[in-house]
């Protein structure tokens, strides 16, 4: 071989060399995170906010260049199927992303049925994983053996901080007597149910239950009935899918005050001209938060530019479990852990972390979330009326 | 307890009017072609789709988008007809596979067209009727008028007009249609059609009185297969009245037990009276 011949060869292998040492550098740096909820279907009320809300926190750290661990420079790479809320499918995207993907961070699921599924795949990870998920359901998982891997990013109903305990003690302080719960007859009804009807008693108001299908469109029949009864409120859930036809049914036959703690106030401002009343805890009310936090009105537009789209006020409160704000978090307690693949030391930083984003955020020690949050009530006409309680404060 | 009894019984007739229309979709759609035509529950669905765009988007009265909706579905049921079920007459089996295939093709047409999330019509006649404390959504009863209207004239037409008693002829016996000049092509493919805006209609008027999404019509379509067991395959107003029975099944049944198994009350009304009559109601003795 000549010289020059030589002195080329030499030139590209070292190019080879160098580039593959630069591509297995790069692929050491990245972060893989997945996303597991609903992003289509009647769920995706509950699951397109917080999987478009990690898709702009990603993309956002990613641009800004990355962040540094232990001296290392890190980018995040981001896993993000739609389950459809179906949980069978739900539970082939985690297998995928934890045996294939090697992801060690998934945000999601708001779903208890699509938690309930994948729960008995994932504890098979535990301590190598983190399932950092809104569904009612992680709850009860919250401190129990080998369910290390739960953080829930929702906050809980009941106890010193619930929002739940603080509204009904709203309605008690309206005298209401007697309240009329029409829920899902599925897991995350029943929960509601179970969660809500000892807090109700306590509060000395009367409960009347029903339950419907999933998929009844007609109520008609169930709100006869339960408008015999005579309640003060009717609350009915869970998703908005339901709460449209609940809402508008409701009304033509007498029941005209409602109580949500689970969906938005759209059906409310729907139908507003044939409520008297529709209270719901919204997570956040953007259209008057983005008027005075700056770090609202900062997201909105960022959203509008990076999605080319309206804002949905609507879905928008969605965000506060496993979305926007929790990217920066996890990345928060990655740099105070130093490390970013050592989960349980992540798990610690995170639940040591009081991040102050959209939201207000930090975690009790069992690794549930306290956040503040609004009680919006929708009046007949479409007035609303907004109360901001922080229970850290 | 009579007032919340009363009522329930006019919502039972007023929901079972459209358990109804697609039974007598489905009633004659198996009476002339000799398959149960699973995918008129995705016609149903077209027909809801097709009627909330043109008054939700396209800002058309609902009288008018209703009538549009109504003359798409049967443009689809036309094509369906020609290129599909026209290959598989009379074969119970091919029809059923061709119509279930038919489902999954047009639920993802609708969810590639309109997504997945739910849609909901604005109000089109707010409001109730309230007799005696007997409260009925107005738009509710409009809808069972029209659709009990519209059930009525197919019976007249099947029962007064030359088309019809071809109809009932070729039920009966096919080949003496056939030599007696009846053209049978035409006939099964005008009732496919036909049966295909009826089911048109219903989901157009569905979707003024209760959010749509993609499925709802697999719903519909069992109903409307129990309704027409109910009454006795191939009796159009048997199928509406089967309808009715099951709507207010579920309604009654509902008062007194859990309403979360509001749909097996049907099925029990359903059970009884085929041990009763194991032809249905208007399906002769045996």
């Amino acid at each position: 071989m000549l010289n020059w011949q030589r002195t080329i060869a030499r030139a590209l292998g070292a190019t080879g060399l160098a580039l593959a040492l630069a591509g297995t550098a790069a692929a050491q740096n990245v972060v893989k995170i997945g996303g597991l909820e609903a992003q289509t279907g009647p769920a995706s009320i509950f699951g397109l906010m917080p999987s478009q809300g990690v898709r702009m926190a990603v993309d956002e750290i990613n641009k800004a260049g990355g962040f540094e661990v232990a001296g290392k420079r890190y980018t995040l790479q981001l896993i993000s199927p739609d389950t459809q809320g179906n949980p069978q499918q739900a539970l082939v995207q985690v297998k995928k992303m934890l045996e294939e993907d090697k992801v060690q961070y998934i945000f999601g699921p708001y779903l208890t049925n699509v938690f309930n599924a994948v729960a008995p795949y994932v504890q098979q990870h535990n301590n190598k994983v983190l399932l950092m998920g809104g569904a009612t359901g992680m709850h009860g998982a919250l401190g129990k053996p080998n369910m290390d891997f739960v953080v829930k990013t929702m906050p809980w109903d009941t106890g010193a901080a619930g929002y739940g305990s603080m509204m009904v003690g709203l309605l008690k302080k309206r005298g209401v007597k007697k309240v009329a719960i029409l829920m899902q007859n599925d897991a995350g009804g029943k929960a509601v149910v179970d969660i809500y009807t000892p807090l109700f008693k306590e509060q000395g108001i009367e409960v009347v239950t029903e339950f419907f299908e999933p998929g009844t469109k007609d109520f008609s029949s169930t709100l006869a009935k339960l408008a015999a009864a005579k309640p003060d409120y009717l609350f009915p859930g869970y998703t908005d899918t339901a709460l449209y036809d609940i809402v508008r049914q409701a009304s033509e036959v007498g029941l005209t005050k409602f109580f949500i703690t689970r969906g938005s106030i759209g059906p409310g401002m729907k139908n507003n001209a044939m409520i008297d009343s529709y209270i719901a805890w919204v997570p956040k009310y953007f259209e008057n938060a983005e008027k005075t936090n700056p770090k609202v009105s900062r997201f909105v537009e960022n959203y509008k530019a990076y999605y080319k789209t309206a804002f949905p006020y609507d879905q928008a409160p969605q965000c506060a479990t496993s979305c926007y704000d929790h990217v920066y978090m996890l990345v928060e307690a990655m740099k105070k852990a130093g490390t970013v693949s050592d989960v349980p030391k992540v798990k610690a930083a995170l639940l040591s972390t009081r991040y102050q984003g959209l939201w207000n955020i930090r975690y009790d020690t069992t690794g549930e979330a306290i956040l503040d949050f609004d009680v919006v009530e929708v009046q007949r006409g479409g007035k609303i009326n907004v109360t901001h309680i922080d229970p850290q404060q | 307890m009579t007032q919340l009894i009363l009522g329930q019984l006019i919502n039972g007739v007023i929901v079972g009017t459209l358990y109804g229309i697609v039974a007598a979709g489905i009633t004659l759609t198996f009476g002339i072609t000799g398959i149960v035509n699973f995918a008129l529950g995705a016609f149903m669905t077209l027909g809801a789709y097709v009627a909330w765009y043109l008054t939700d988007h396209a800002g058309l009265p609902f009288p008018a988008a209703v009538v549009l909706a109504v003359l798409a579905t049967m443009a689809f049921g036309a094509v369906a007809d020609q290129a599909l079920f026209r290959h598989t007459r009379n074969n119970l089996i091919n029809g059923l596979l061709v119509s279930i295939g038919l489902i999954s093709v047009m639920e993802a047409g609708i969810l590639m067209t309109w997504t997945a999330t739910p849609k909901e019509m604005q109000f089109v006649l707010p409001g109730v009727l309230n007799a005696g404390g007997l409260v009925v959504p107005k738009m509710k009863g409009l809808v069972a008028v029209v659709l009990l209207a519209v059930v009525f004239a197919t019976y007249a037409a099947l029962t007064k007009t030359w088309v019809g008693r071809a109809a009932f002829a070729y039920a009966q016996n096919p080949e003496a249609a056939r030599l007696m000049g009846v053209r049978t092509r035409l006939l099964q493919s005008g009732v496919f059609i036909y049966s295909t805006g009826l089911v048109g209609l219903g989901g157009a008027l569905y979707a003024s009185l209760y959010s749509i999404d993609a499925g709802f019509g697999g719903t519909y379509v069992l109903k409307g297969i129990e309704a027409a067991i109910l009454a006795g395959i191939g009796s159009v107003g048997g199928a509406l009245l089967g309808g009715i029975l099951l709507g207010v099944a579920e309604a009654i049944g509902s008062i007194f037990l859990p309403a979360a198994y509001k749909d097996a009350y049907g099925l029990v009304a359903l059970v009884l009276i085929l041990l009763l009559r194991p032809a249905g109601i208007f399906g002769g003795s045996k």
